[in-house]
């Protein structure tokens, strides 16, 4: 088993606010990201692959299936977009960091097995920076809600 | 305890397989398949476990790990086409995933040989974009 993990780019706003909270608490939480017109990034996006080398191409995955699959479920949808009025999960759930890594791995085990069927390589993690110094990584393997 | 060295070198490969026809060629290494072959500024990033020693403090002295990823990899693979003259390229393909492997088997040996370091993982970055971590399998 070996483990591969490639990077993917995209550009989108967003604005940190729940409906569910007061202005108090939205400012307390969230600070200027709650600024109502909200605000953008440059998110990067590294998608790890467990799979075993075969024995011919010397590959563990198809890096053309990986690029399509990710940049059709996470870079096209997400790039250029304001993630809190044009991605559906985003209109319940506040677009952090956390949930948009939770919606990426959501989107990305949804179509993995249709992509690379049931013995092929396996969806072992997703990591998404906001920015240099925040990252979150959610696991591919296990099933995670945006409640989790 | 996990304590890490990062390492470079540079090389060229040709990701090509004689057993594949020139269209399944094309199709699993694209670009990377050009016959006449192209470089890459590789990084590697080699993980040892253990604990430190009570008195040094050291899991593993890392002028000893340099010279070690020097003689047995860095001497081998560094400016060099690992098709024509790194073994096993002559036999399998040098693609990311089978350096690291050989990386491993090459560097295995000399650092379980040290009392207090195992070998936990060794990484290898072919571009910023692109890289591969081997545990031995694990």
């Amino acid at each position: 088993m070996i483990r591969l993990s490639r990077k993917y780019r995209f550009s989108a706003s967003h604005r940190l606010y729940s409906p569910a909270l007061s202005e108090e608490r939205n400012r307390a939480i969230y600070g200027k990201c709650a600024n109502p017109y909200g605000h953008g990034h440059d998110y990067e996006v590294e998608v790890t692959v467990a799979g075993r080398v075969d024995a011919v191409t010397g590959r563990s995955v198809s890096l053309a299936a990986l690029d399509a699959l990710v940049n059709g479920e996470i870079v096209e949808p997400f790039r250029y977009k304001n993630l809190n009025e044009e991605v559906p999960a985003f209109q319940m759930a506040v677009p952090t960091t956390e949930n948009l890594a939770v919606e990426a791995a959501r989107r990305l085990r949804a179509k993995w097995q249709i992509v690379f069927g049931a013995d092929g390589p396996q969806f072992e993690n997703i990591r998404i920076w906001e920015t240099e110094r925040n990252i979150c990584e959610v696991s591919g393997r296990e099933f995670q809600t945006n409640e989790s | 305890m996990l304590i890490s060295k990062r390492v470079e070198f540079s090389a060229s490969h040709i990701c090509r397989s004689p057993l594949l026809s020139e269209e399944e060629n094309q199709r699993v290494y694209g670009a990377a398949c050009n016959p006449h072959s192209h470089g890459h500024n590789y990084l590697i990033e080699v993980a040892i476990e253990g604990e430190p020693a009570p008195v040094t403090g050291m899991i593993m002295d890392l002028k000893e790990l340099k010279d070690i990823l020097e003689e047995k990899v860095l001497n081998i693979y560094d400016h060099r086409l690992l098709n024509k003259e790194v073994e096993p390229f002559d036999r399998i393909v040098p693609t990311v995933e089978n350096i690291a492997i050989d990386i491993w088997n090459r560097l295995q040996g000399p650092i379980n040989l040290h009392e207090r370091s195992t070998l936990y993982s060794v990484k290898v970055y072919e571009t910023n974009d692109l890289f591969v971590e081997y545990r031995g399998g694990k």
